[in-house]
């Protein structure tokens, strides 16, 4: 008896022409680890709120899903409310009391249960999650992984059978997901509790799943063991856009052609390598860079900022040279600073000491119609917080208003840009109700309709979907070409190594190294890409997983 | 760890409403007194020395100030000590001037306790048991404060980097703020949502809920309560029964030491002492306990 069985289903959202579910049927047997991936708007989220009946969108729902062959509509409200438990992607907004020991409790107060029960209960979880540290702590002071855990926890101590997850990771730093995701394994490994997640970052996760779901549009286009899935990749019956998110083992796998079980993890893949290929080539072939005398558009020299008087220096003999036209990433770890410089750099804030000099002239020259009308324009990790109006055009057109663009232009301008981004169909849409991908594409129309010279981009990648991200590094090398200058401020090595000219590491207030993407990665042992953490020692620059593929198929194969 | 942390909030709770009524019942001079040092030395047991004396550096000359100004606005009493501008200056006027701010003084200190002890979950947990919805709603509205903060913070800066309404005129400031507001607004709208799918999703609306507290009453909880309701019950029966009567116009009533009196500031004593006590007896018992390890 299979623990999860869903026949035939389809779901079609009230008021919508167009079904979010096609003929979806699977089904998931106690103790497994399903990862579900897919672009956003795949009908992940839809799929994963029908098994949870709390959570039921409004629609018409054909076809049957069973938990342990009752359907779910007919489950009894606290079987379905302990049995099934339910995480959500936003760590903040799904804390609901404020108080950590009382979030804990939350589930099992609604359950009726008794003080002495919840106690036991409670102080079980804190073990198991090792949450005792902060158990009488506010739930505003804790840090988003920690939030995360929590609501993780709040969710375990209802004992559930199977736990779903709607993308944990996307709102957390890398070393935060990784924590979260070993706790997650942790409870399939340890208790044998059933597992459906929705992720897009795949590196970690894929490893840990036994069934892999890929959905493309509204269905199942595979449902195998993470092994088969680089196999199934080689041989195209996968749309390449999900391609593009698979760990960096399976895609070299499947990009060298390969059939039968994949490597999953850098280790795998590592060993994959060395067995299979010879290593006689080490280096792979770049276009030399001709050296120019480049204009510099950012110079900072010895920069010196803190918030406060007594609080410590955030940035701390910051030097750093931003030349024109180039795409630069400052990557570096959580809390050091990035989104800081960033403000810094976005003329919010002041260097309390040390020189900022933009286009070589310093920056207490500018006035803020000079500096942010077609000079800065900033992009805030959160989109959503440059959003004013009910529908993106309406939105587009009031900050037009603002920054003053005569009347006749208007139209013509919003519709030109929009027409490069894509976007036009979104107009009549609430900016809320778009995907993260489509937001961050409005927010950056609205930040584009300003002519700025440089770009200053923090943490753009975060919570986008691998196909999304090509998307957006494309708008990306677009805007390059024309000549505008982008600064990138992120966690994401992945993206920078494959998109970045430059890459800057940022630490302890300072930037301690600065090259050439490639340069970059291949120097750096530990902060660097999976491929390169892969193909290593055998090749020294293979710093994404098309340089490794390259390289392998110029050294050739073993016999 | 302090003692009054440890105590279930009904005992904490108790000790304060005692205080703050004998407090502010009566202006006898014995009871100000004893009530302004207690509740003092009681902050400072909490807080510290060094932020005990800058709240402190305030607060003494407010009290000279006051027993100052009283006998300049207020000319009753029968002991006239001197002129000044025609009008006379009462020794009973500047006795009750010192008085009355040190009463208001002291309460002021008991509050400031008050709020170092009883946080906001321990009052949820007292005043909830009657309405459980509503320490549950109060309980999400702390919740939900620090994130608005922190969300219009986050617009705010959004907002300024887009270099719109970034003059200082007092008219974009405002349009700034509505900007913002507005936009905070539709945001919230759009968490709660998601807010109540999670408490949705973990049963939250199923028959029987209970209230789950991480208080334990002990026995010397129990010891406590019982301590400051017997105290405090016959500290009322004998004020209220006249015997800290005292009235400043037009003469000051004279001081006596009948077995009433002194059994009225024993009470008072050990009442307002026993948290002092207490915050003395634990550090010492730790200091005790550790050296013992």
């Amino acid at each position: 008896m299979a623990l999860l069985e869903i026949r035939n289903l389809n779901f079609t959202y009230s008021g919508k022409e167009e079904p979010a579910l096609k003929d979806i049927s699977l089904s998931v047997e106690s103790g497994d680890f399903v990862l579900l991936c897919g672009e956003s708007g795949c009908g992940k989220t839809t799929l994963l709120k029908l098994l949870k009946p709390e959570l039921r969108p409004a629609g018409r729902c054909e076809g049957e899903i069973l938990f342990l062959d009752t359907p779910t509509d007919k489950l009894d409200a606290r079987t379905s409310v302990t049995e099934i438990g339910y995480v959500m992607q936003n760590p903040e907004n799904q804390t609901v009391t404020d108080k950590v020991w009382h979030e804990l409790a939350f589930g099992l107060e609604s359950l009726g249960e008794s003080t002495p029960v919840i106690r036991r209960k409670v102080a079980e979880i804190c073990g198991f999650f090792g949450i005792g540290d902060w158990y009488h702590k506010k739930t505003s002071e804790l840090s988003g992984g920690q939030k995360q855990l929590l609501a993780l926890a709040s969710v375990m101590v209802m004992n559930p059978r199977v736990l779903i997850l709607d993308e944990p990771t996307a709102q957390l730093d890398p070393i935060a997901a990784a924590s979260f995701l070993a706790s997650l394994r942790k409870i399939n490994e340890e208790l044998g509790i059933t597992v459906i997640i929705a992720e897009h970052r795949l590196e970690e996760v894929f490893p840990m799943a036994n069934r892999v779901l890929l959905m493309d549009r509204a269905k199942v286009c595979l449902y195998d063991t993470p092994r088969r899935v680089g196999a199934l990749l080689s041989g195209g019956t996968v749309p390449h856009k999900l391609a593009v998110g698979m760990p960096a083992a399976v895609r070299l796998f499947a990009a060298l052609g390969e059939s039968g079980e994949s490597p999953l993890t850098v280790r795998e893949g590592k060993q994959y390598i060395a067995t299979h290929f010879y290593d006689t080539e080490k280096r792979c072939e770049l276009p030399e860079k001709p050296a120019e005398e480049r204009e510099v558009a950012i110079g900072i020299a010895g920069g010196y900022f803190r918030y406060e008087r007594e609080t410590p220096d955030v940035l701390s003999g910051l030097d750093l040279e931003i030349y024109k036209n180039e795409i630069l990433c400052i990557l570096g770890a959580n809390g050091a600073g990035k989104t800081t410089l960033l403000r810094v750099l976005s003329g919010v804030r002041r260097l309390y000491k040390g020189k900022y000099r933009l286009w070589g002239k310093k920056i207490k020259e500018y006035n803020t119609n000079t500096l942010y009308r077609g000079n800065i324009a900033c992009l805030p990790q959160n989109p959503q917080n440059l959003f004013v109006k009910n529908t993106v055009y309406d939105d587009l057109l009031e900050v037009t208003k603002l920054f003053g663009i005569p009347k006749g232009e208007r139209e013509e301008k919003i519709g030109r840009l929009a027409d490069r981004l894509g976007i036009t169909p979104l107009f009549g849409a609430h900016p809320y109700d778009l995907s993260g991908g489509e937001q961050q594409k409005a927010a950056l129309l609205k930040l584009l309709l300003m002519d700025p010279k440089i770009l200053l981009l923090d943490e753009p990648t975060k919570g986008l979907d691998p196909a999304s991200k090509v998307t957006f590094a494309a708008i990306l090398a677009d805007l390059k070409k024309e000549g505008k200058t982008i600064v990138l401020v992120t966690h994401d090595v992945e993206f920078a190594a494959e998109y970045a000219d430059r890459c800057a590491m940022f630490f302890d207030g300072q930037i301690v190294s600065v090259a050439d993407r490639v340069d970059f990665f291949s120097e750096n042992r530990y902060y660097t890409t999976a491929a390169a953490r892969m193909t290593r020692p055998m090749f020294e620059n293979a710093v994404t997983v098309e340089m490794a593929v390259k390289l392998c198929l110029e050294n050739g194969r073993r016999p | 760890m302090r003692y009054f942390d440890r105590l279930h909030p009904i005992s904490a709770f108790c000790y304060f409403l005692m205080m703050l009524l004998v407090a502010m019942l009566t202006m006898h001079p014995v009871i100000v007194t004893v009530c302004y040092l207690s509740s003092v030395t009681f902050l400072g047991m909490l807080i510290g020395g060094r932020k005990l004396l800058s709240s402190l550096a305030y607060s003494v000359p407010l009290v000279l100030m006051l027993a100052v100004t009283n006998p300049m606005f207020v000319h009753r009493g029968e002991t006239i000590l001197f002129f000044l501008n025609d009008n006379p200056v009462t020794r009973e006027a500047i006795v009750y001037g010192v008085f009355a701010s040190m009463m208001l003084m002291s309460v002021f200190y008991l509050c400031r306790c008050y709020s170092e002890i009883m946080t906001a979950d321990k009052f949820i947990y007292l005043f909830g048991r009657a309405i459980p919805k509503l320490s549950l709603v109060l309980s999400m509205i702390l919740a939900f404060l620090p994130k608005m903060k922190r969300k219009f913070r986050e617009i705010d800066e959004a907002q300024r980097a887009l270099g719109i309404y970034a003059t200082e005129s007092y008219v974009d400031r405002i349009r700034s703020r509505m900007r913002v507001l507005s936009i905070l607004l539709t945001n919230s709208f759009e968490t709660s949502v998601e807010t109540a799918d999670s408490m949705r999703a973990r049963g939250y609306g199923l028959r029987g809920r209970t209230s789950y507290a991480i208080y334990r009453f002990t026995p010397s909880d129990a010891m406590y309560l019982l301590f400051t309701l017997a105290a405090g019950g016959a500290l009322f029966a004998l004020i209220l029964s006249g015997g800290a009567d005292f009235s400043y116009y037009p003469a000051l009533t004279p001081l006596t030491w009948s077995p009433r009196d002194a059994a009225l500031t024993l009470l008072l004593v050990t009442l307002a002492g026993s948290s002092v006590f207490m915050e003395v007896k634990e550090t010492v018992l730790w200091h005790y306990l550790r050296s013992g390890i």
